[in-house]
């Protein structure tokens, strides 16, 4: 596995700097390290559309942070790796070196911060899943596969339907003196019996600590079964904002659960970890097309294969500027339009 | 007289010349797709497992194209494929298919020979000469089983090693087709050299160490690449050698009560089921043990969604074997979904864990690499040897 201090080399005159890219299923995070690890700047936003979309405003709003810093336009950007369901898409155009899940750009970010860790918990937007370290590398991960039950988004649906921010609502939980059982196997379950205790008056500090707790129980019987949650315990990812959540983890584990700083940029930050590595281990060209990326020009265009009876959807991803080459293009279930 | 059957994977191949051998008239299903899917899911009741649904499909697919004969394996095993065949059969007659058979063909105990009566049923002619088509139709069926077991064996193999990514597939490609030309028994008596020469006429490369998987799991799931969103072409296309032991010929030795390989498997798995609870269970368990003690890198577990026999061996295998034996698994639940992503990542995400698990090893001693290659003791039947000994010559 990745150590982050033994491979650096300081010798060099110029400024070198790492991109990492995640684009998550809601939202994605940009950043930059320089080659000892230190976060440099970052760029955090929701998904809007298209990955392509998103990358090109994450680009664009990178690009006015390195020119209102003096400092960063010292740097130069020596190599870009992607992470994230969109990882191959995203590498493809802003020309990634390096493409790796995020399993393991959450495990090497994590490292990096707390060395000894030995169990990773990350729940996410539309996922969450669970790494387990020991002597440094992983032995073992779950992902959630079929169920988004428990997850970022559901708690946002949930949040605007008792009419509180998202943001506040940890800040509730954390009142609640008596938290109410809610069933956990299922978000429907969930919320029916939710919409059941709220008609029955109880407060809604209740009914969300209750949530919480719910949610955690959800996450330890599907994702983390059978496995060993030894401490040191981290937990990230976008949901680890919300206070009830950690606290129900201590409850449940009986244990102190960190949560990093970094807690949303984890992804990025890995992969950028990742990148500099690759970078020194064999230097290469980049193939990063640099943060005009923003500016350029994507054409994005369907057909139907037609060569068999499953006729797959292909999505092409062209460059004006570049000749109209292909520069991606999936979809197809036999592999044979695949362009990555 | 015209026969149809599902697909499996490869073995139309074996099923074709079965019946043909017979006389009767084949028609291959065609390769499953959405469409297949598609009519599966809506006709079928909801929470079946998913080999019925893309099997349903097949049948309809093969009545259309003019089949009136459908031949549907059956078991009186402790799951409820037992059930499949008929409940099939009500299914396709209530959407109106009326000029059709459906027969079951009786796999529970092949020394019961109820499978006979099929292939009489299935022929043409009543006389006399049935009963030596009969014995041919059976020695072809096998001896082909085997080959595509070979096949599926060497391009396992071989995959990990090419140097242009898809080469193993057309190769694979071809053979099936020569395979399915080859017909009579002189022919198939030379056809393991061909396979040999085939693979060994590829463009390796030979210094490369890669993974060592194995995979299990229920056996349609396994054999069939549609339903497993080509699990093994992904894996393989990754720089994974994979060790499938699990294939029709597999099957039908063990229904015949001469697959001493799995009952080694049981053997290993009696501590933890001690009788069969249907589906793949306890080989799973004792294929599980059997390539960690062999030294393998990690196990791919994959199964259709709701399948209580395979869910239990992965409960087994999660809370107690994999602390015993720690050798990494991962499972995959199939149902109609086609969403690649997800399961690429974890792949990918798999192959990274062993590949630093490896690494971690060689670093501390606890394997030893010889000549950077790991060695392969006696693990794998006589085939698997001859192709190792095809990429690594001694």
């Amino acid at each position: 596995m990745v150590q982050v201090s033994d491979k650096t080399d300081g010798s060099k005159a110029e400024k070198e700097a790492f991109l990492g890219i995640d684009v998550g299923s809601v939202s994605c995070k940009f950043v930059l390290i320089d080659i000892d690890g230190n976060l440099l700047t970052h760029v955090f936003l929701r998904n809007r559309g298209s990955p392509i979309d998103s990358v090109k405003d994450g680009m664009a709003k990178l690009k006015e942070a390195v020119q209102e810093n003096e400092e960063l336009q010292s740097y130069t950007i020596k190599a870009c790796g992607t992470t994230g369901s969109a990882r191959y898409l995203t590498k493809a155009i802003v020309g990634g070196d390096l493409a790796k899940t995020e399993i393991i750009a959450h495990a090497v970010a994590t490292q990096s911060m707390y060395p000894n860790v030995r169990t990773i918990l990350e729940i996410g937007g539309q996922d969450s899943k669970i790494i387990i370290l020991r002597d440094g590398i992983i032995i073992d991960f779950a992902m959630n596969s079929v169920c988004a039950a428990g997850t970022g988004s559901f708690l946002d649906h949930q949040a605007s339907r008792l009419g509180i921010a998202i943001e506040e609502f940890g800040d509730y939980a954390v009142k609640s003196n008596n938290p109410l059982s809610i069933a956990g196997r299922c978000t429907v379950f969930a919320e029916s019996d939710m919409i059941h205790k709220q008609n029955a008056g109880h407060s809604r500090e209740d009914i969300i600590a209750g949530l919480c707790d719910s949610l955690v129980r959800n996450y330890l019987n599907n994702i983390t079964k059978g496995k060993d949650l030894d401490e040191p315990v981290v937990f990230q990812g976008g949901v680890s904002y919300n206070q009830g959540i950690v606290e129900a983890f201590e409850r449940h584990l009986g244990c102190k659960v960190e949560v990093p700083k970094y807690n949303v940029l984890m992804g990025a930050l890995g992969m950028a970890i990742l990148v500099r590595d690759h970078y020194i281990d064999n230097e290469t060209e980049t193939l990063f097309r640099g943060l005009d990326v923003s500016e350029q020009e994507f054409k994005t265009s369907t057909f139907n294969c037609g060569d068999c009876p499953n006729n797959c959807e292909i999505v092409q991803v062209k460059m004006p500027s570049d000749e109209n080459k292909v520069i991606a293009r999936w979809g197809s279930r036999c592999g044979k339009w695949e362009v990555f | 007289m015209i026969v149809s059957f599902p697909n499996m994977g490869p073995n139309w191949v074996a099923f074709k010349t079965f019946f043909e051998t017979m006389g009767a008239e084949v028609i291959v299903p065609e390769p499953t797709n959405r469409n297949t899917i598609k009519f599966g899911v809506k006709h079928s009741p909801e929470f079946v497992c998913f080999p019925f649904k893309a099997t349903i499909g097949d049948f309809k697919n093969a009545l259309e194209r003019g089949a009136d004969t459908l031949v549907m394996a059956i078991d009186c095993g402790p799951c409820r494929f037992g059930f499949y065949a008929s409940v099939q059969e009500r299914i396709l007659r209530d959407l109106g298919y009326k000029d059709f058979r459906l027969i079951p063909l009786d796999q529970a105990d092949l020394l019961e020979f109820k499978w006979v009566k099929v292939l009489f049923d299935v022929s043409p002619s009543k006389s006399v000469s049935m009963y030596s088509k009969a014995l041919k139709a059976v020695i072809m069926l096998l001896k082909k089983a085997k080959l595509l077991e070979d096949i599926q064996t060497a391009e396992g193999l071989f995959r990990a090693y090419e140097r242009t990514q898809g080469d193993t597939t057309h190769v694979v490609n071809d053979l099936l087709q020569q395979l399915d030309q080859t017909n009579s028994l002189s022919g198939l008596r030379k056809f393991r050299p061909i396979i040999k020469n085939t693979f060994a006429n590829m463009d390796i490369d030979r210094t490369r160490n890669p993974l060592r998987v194995g995979i299990s799991g229920e056996i349609h799931i396994s054999l069939e690449p549609y339903v497993n969103i080509d699990l093994r072409k992904k894996l393989g296309e990754m720089g994974v050698e994979i060790h499938q032991s699990i294939s029709l010929y597999d099957w039908v030795m063990h229904k015949l009560h001469v697959n001493f390989h799995r009952k080694w498997y049981e053997h290993l798995a009696k501590p933890y089921v001690p009788i069969d609870i249907g589906g793949e269970c306890r080989w799973v368990l004792g294929e599980y043990i059997d390539k960690a003690n062999a030294g393998f890198d990690g196990f791919v577990h994959e199964y259709p969604f709701t399948c209580m026999p395979e869910v239990v061996a992965r409960t087994i295998i999660t809370n107690k074997l994999k602390k015993m034996y720690d050798m990494p698994i991962i499972y995959f639940s199939f149902d109609e979904q086609s969403g690649v992503e997800g399961m690429r990542t974890r792949l990918e995400a798999f192959v990274d864990l062993m590949h630093s698990r490896r690494n971690q090893d060689v670093k501390t001693n606890k394997v030893k690499l010889v000549n950077n290659q790991k060695q392969y003791g006696h693990y794998g039947n006589n085939f698997c040897h001859e192709c190792i000994e095809l990429i690594q010559p001694k």
